[in-house]
């Protein structure tokens, strides 16, 4: 890997931020509501609104706007909320510790569930248990998070008690407390992202299981255990890294959902807030920071795939 | 002489959904220490399936009739699991036909012959290496440590199917299948790896079934040989006994399609007077531009050709991959942009804009392929009638079906549901439609069976001669080009080293010493009596 | 097409996917017709019934009948996803077939920002399209719509440029065809079948996207009966009757599960090696 390619890259990155807020910007400017109104509320006088207009630059054509805006984000000044007067940044970065402990949370779970199932179905193809991951996965894609949830809630808080429907509790605060109102959250993202990773990881393996190589190693007289381990194993899992990293923007919107749901105040519950009180600053950070989470895991991805195939030189 | 391999009344079926398909039927074999048996067979012939069942290594739908299979007498069909990892890799090896695929990407090539000798020999892994080296070493690899330490995208095909060999030798199996080991290779790098072998089973004795579809291979290699169809051995005997004078009736129709340099099939000469097409100078250059990077990683696919072709005239082009020589065919009919001169009847084509319509009508191209450049969603009938709708005149689908041999009631069906062979048939029809004057085959027999490639051959012949038009006939395989060409273009590395006529070449000899390598490593039907090799 | 037909009735994923996706379509078709009570009548003395033979799935907070709310409801759910997957398909056909049709810089560059707006989840993405056209079923699917279309012209364009590779593309270029009669004839045959793959998959994503964006309260209003909806206002009265949250959810997973099957049936179909 050269360093041209770690340029050419971080460029990439650049400029999905750019294409991104472009985008968000875009979208925000047409959302039907003025930013003067919202700041002083219904019964401003005409003179005073236009005063704050001319304040606030909301006179000037969009790409100034846009422009103003994108050199506040390049210096970390992401404005103020329209709803709490506050400024943007610490808010925004207090959210997405809590949804990236969520998210870490989750994927953790998944690799620990997904791996073992999809190799276990893929070894035993044909089997019942092959259908019976089969089967469960086909019910786990196609469940949406907020179904999940809400099932979740209504068994394991309401029927059986083991576990509080919703809250959050800081991991500094009363880390025990903190990580059973963590359960329900990660096992709903958890699930759907089990289905999907196991199912490709159970279909990367059969396909690497029925390659050349791996019949090659069969026939050198090798044990199942070594030929699965050091020559199937090997070849199937790579691809599972791009597939997870893609994985992390489903991670992202599934967690809008579930925060709302259990009333975790994340990003995804500060983007929904503010999308119903059209905080304009708000939505672009949140929307701009999300795309950033995944454009990095993606990189991170990249960079993990190339470290361990050798056949990949990125020049 | 006992027998260390012995196949005795081995039957094979595949269960299918129109019920059991017969593979393998009665099949009995038999091979010495020291000696190699060749099995010989066309593609479906139940070749494969031999070996398959010899390394017990058995699709899940294959049913065994019966018979028997046996190692120094070891039962193989009565083994478990454990028993068969014991005499896998250690007594019974296997080379494949492609070392790209039959390697691991991800291993280093030494890791891929240390596993083997830490199992089965139980090795340290100091002394793995050690061996390791020391096999590399033996099987010509240069400098042995350093290829160790490489990746199989590292290595070229003849190093890597060199490592292979190396594998299959290090445990000193009392037997070794060798699964078309060279088709997958270039004319000198597979002379080179049958050398090796050749010095190997000499030197070890080891049993050896070579398997493969090339007689004149086989011929030049085995003590016996086997000949398979449709899964039962039709002949079996000395190699000179079964070649020399076969009595199979499908032995004799196979021996028949192979290509024989000294016997020439095309009895047309070109016209006089001036070329129909000439090349000037051209040079094609691969690669795009990309947002990123300004200019074209200019890979040059073929470098300042000169050569022209007259009018009725076969001009043969050999060469092996990456030679340039489908880099020519590409550029002649605008799928490659080229620079340079090029003219056809004398009218200058300046470049890929300007092939107007007549120049696309009177130079048609076959490309090797017919799986590919059929559309699987036309009908025939709609594949064939294309050209006429495209160039105007009369489009006979039936008359067109016919010239090619094929029954006119295919001009209903699917590319799928044909045979290769018929479906090269639907694709030599389609070019010669519109009638041309310079019909360009890109390769192709070289995805067909022996004998298919045979009928289609004389097809094309009898079509030049019907037809008048010239062929630019490219191919690597130098026997088959000497039976119809004209004059033969050699090309290496992207440049044309050598032009000579086929008299030429047959009288006098190459010119050009890549020429004369490329020749000599072709491999001959040895029939007559003094041996190639023994 | 009959043979199709045949190879995918072969994989149970096939035949159960297809059995599925029919009888879903004909509820969302013929639903109003089929249901039992007038999905909107109230009857306050019957409110959160469980099922019984008169309300074969119970009855909700209002006392109206669930499974006629849930036959009202399919045709709000599956069809506009289904409608919204065709645009979404249809825009990122067109984008991805003139990008690998055009090739060389604005190839680069068309992916290049197509993958950026990848880089927006899809939810987000719909969530802030909603909220810009505002609340309401209409915008909802043109919202998925435009979230899909960057997904399907990435995979139109690899599948369009796997195509142009054959040779029988490379056989009508050096026979002289037009542009026209190489993409339509020879190319467009050939890229569809992936793409139906594709979409049949992506409804099923779509159906979860749609109830989720009317959970989230920015898709169908009240008091219409789309299935997302309606597990949004069963959470209130969940302790009190389970069942007006367990019909709905069923619905969706089955909906799902149907598509997805059918999606990966198709595929074992249309693949010529099997």
């Amino acid at each position: 890997m050269s360093g041209r390619y770690l340029l050419r890259r971080t460029g990439l990155i650049l400029y999905t931020l750019l294409v991104v807020s472009v985008l968000v910007f875009g979208i925000t400017q047409v959302l039907p509501a003025d930013a003067a109104t919202m700041l002083l509320g219904e019964n401003a006088t005409p003179e005073q609104l236009a005063a704050i207009r001319e304040r606030l630059g909301l006179n000037d054509p969009i790409w100034t706007q846009y422009l103003r805006w994108l050199g506040g984000v390049v210096t970390g000044d992401f404005g103020t909320s329209m709803r709490t007067g506050l400024p943007v940044l610490p808010q925004i970065a207090e959210a997405l510790s809590r949804s990236l402990l969520l998210a870490a949370l989750s994927i953790g779970l998944m690799l620990v569930l997904a791996l073992p199932l999809g190799i276990l179905a893929a070894v035993r193809r044909g089997r019942p248990v092959d259908l019976l991951v089969s089967l469960a996965s086909y019910v786990g894609i196609s469940l949406p998070e907020f179904v999940t949830a809400t099932l979740a809630i209504l068994v394991f808080a309401d029927w059986l008690g083991w576990l509080p429907p919703t809250g959050y509790v800081p991991l500094t605060e009363d880390p025990a407390r903190s990580l059973l109102h963590l359960i329900l959250p990660v096992a709903t993202i958890s699930l759907i992202l089990v289905a999907h990773v196991s199912r490709m990881v159970r279909s990367e393996l059969v396909d690497a299981l029925h390659t050349d190589y791996v019949r090659a190693a069969r026939l050198k007289g090798l044990p199942e255990r070594v030929v699965l381990r050091r020559h199937a194993l090997r070849n199937a899992l790579l691809p599972t890294i791009t597939i997870v990293a893609l994985d992390v923007g489903y991670v992202l919107g599934g967690i809008i959902v579930v925060e709302e749901i259990f009333a975790i105040p994340g990003i995804g519950r500060t983007l929904i807030v503010a999308v119903q009180n059209r905080d304009l600053p708000m939505i672009q950070a949140g929307a701009l920071v999300m795309a950033a989470t995944y454009c990095i895991a993606n990189f991170l991805a990249d960079l993990a795939y190339a470290a361990l195939d050798r056949r990949i030189q990125y020049g | 002489m006992t027998a260390v391999l012995e196949v005795a009344d081995y039957t094979l079926d595949y269960a299918t959904r129109q019920g059991p398909v017969r593979a393998l039927e009665d099949v009995s074999l038999s091979i010495a220490r020291g000696e190699v048996v060749g099995l010989v067979g066309e593609s479906g012939s139940g070749k494969t399936s031999l070996a398959w069942a010899i390394m017990r290594y058995l699709a899940p739908n294959a049913i065994e009739r019966g018979g028997t299979l046996r190692l120094s007498g070891t039962d193989l069909r009565a083994l478990k699991p454990a028993g068969l990892t014991a005499i896998r890799g250690k007594r019974l090896g296997m080379v494949f036909q492609d070392p790209s695929t039959s390697l691991n990407p991800t291993l280093t090539l030494g890791r891929q012959i240390t596993e083997v000798l830490e199992f089965h020999r139980g090795l340290s892994p100091a002394d793995a290496v050690r061996e390791a080296e020391a096999m590399f070493a033996r099987v010509g690899l240069r400098d042995p440590a350093a290829m160790m330490r490489r990746y199989p995208h590292e290595a070229s095909g003849g190093e890597k199917q060199r490592v292979v060999i190396a594998t299959a030798f290090a445990c000193r199996p009392e037997c070794i299948l060798f699964d078309e080991p060279t088709t997958a290779l270039d004319v000198v790098t597979a002379r080179q790896i049958l050398d090796l072998f050749r010095e190997l089973q000499a030197e070890t004795g080891v049993a050896s079934l070579y398997i493969s579809h090339d007689l004149a291979v086989v011929s030049g290699l085995a003590q016996r040989v086997a000949v398979i169809h449709q899964g039962r051995i039709v002949e079996q005997g000395a190699t000179r006994a079964v070649f020399g004078a076969p009595q199979a009736e499908y032995t004799r129709a196979l021996l028949a399609a192979v290509p024989r340099p000294d016997v020439r099939l095309t009895e047309t000469v070109p016209q006089p007077g001036p070329p129909l097409v000439a090349v000037q100078d051209m040079t094609v250059r691969y690669g795009r531009p990309s947002l990123f990077r300004r200019r074209a990683r200019g890979v040059i696919g073929a470098s300042a050709v000169t050569l022209d072709v007259r009018a009725g005239e076969i001009l043969g082009i050999v060469g092996e991959s990456g030679s340039g020589k489908s880099t020519l065919a590409r550029a002649l009919t605008g799928l490659a942009a080229f620079e340079g001169g090029l003219a056809f009847e004398g009218r200058p084509i300046g470049g890929v804009r300007a092939m107007d319509r007549a120049y696309r009508r009177q130079v048609q191209i076959v490309f090797q392929h017919p799986d590919s450049s059929l559309n699987p969603r036309q009908r025939i009938r709609e594949i064939l009638a294309r050209p006429s709708r495209l160039y105007g005149g009369e489009g006979d689908v039936g008359a067109l079906l016919q010239s090619v041999s094929l029954p006119a009631d295919f001009a209903d069906r699917f590319p799928h549901q044909l045979s290769g062979g018929q479906k090269q048939r639907v694709a030599i029809a389609r070019a010669f439609a519109p009638r041309p004057k310079l019909v360009i085959c890109d390769e192709v027999t070289s995805s067909l069976d022996v004998s298919v490639q045979a009928s289609v051959i004389r097809l094309l012949v009898e079509l030049q001669r019907s037809s008048g038009a010239a062929y630019l006939f490219i191919t690597h395989d130098i026997n088959l080009v000497r039976q119809i060409a004209h004059r033969i273009a050699v090309m290496q590395r992207g440049q044309l080293v050598e032009t000579i006529t086929a008299e030429d070449l047959a009288t006098r000899g190459p010119q050009h010493a890549y020429t004369a390598q490329l020749l000599a490593a072709v491999p001959r039907l040895d029939i007559g009596e003094t041996p190639d090799d023994a | 097409m009959a043979e199709l037909l045949r190879r995918l009735l072969r994989s149970p994923q096939g035949a159960i996917g297809l059995a599925l996706v029919l009888l879903v379509l004909v509820l969302a078709l013929a639903g109003p017709a089929l249901a039992p009570h007038d999905p909107e009548a109230l009857s306050p003395l019957r409110r959160y019934r469980p099922p019984s033979a008169d309300y074969l799935l119970g009855t909700d907070q209002l006392g109206r009948d669930i499974l006629s709310r849930l036959l009202a409801g399919a045709r709000a759910t599956v069809l506009l996803a289904l409608l919204a997957t065709a645009l979404g398909t249809l825009a990122g056909a067109v984008i991805g077939t003139a990008s690998a049709f055009l090739g060389g810089k604005v190839d680069e560059a068309v992916m290049r920002t197509v993958d950026a707006v990848m880089a927006v989840p899809s939810l987000l993405l719909s969530l802030l399209i909603v909220s810009v056209l505002g609340r309401g079923a209409e915008n909802a699917v043109l919202a998925i719509a435009i979230a899909f279309t960057p997904g399907m012209a990435r995979i139109t364009r690899s599948v369009a440029l796997a195509v142009r590779q054959q040779d029988y593309v490379n056989a009508a270029i050096a026979r002289g065809e037009g542009a026209g009669y190489i993409v339509l004839r020879e190319m467009l045959p050939n890229v569809i079948a992936p793409i139906v793959v594709e979409m049949s998959i992506r409804v099923a994503f779509a159906v979860m996207l749609f109830a989720t964006l009317s959970f989230l309260g920015l898709g169908a209003q009240p008091p219409a009966s789309e299935w997302g909806l309606m597990v949004s206002e069963a959470r209130r009265f969940m302790h009190l009757s389970p069942w007006m949250i367990l019909w709905p959810a069923a619905a969706i997973a089955l909906v799902a599960v149907g598509f997805n099957l059918l999606g990966d049936g198709l595929r074992d179909a249309l693949n010529p090696r099997t």
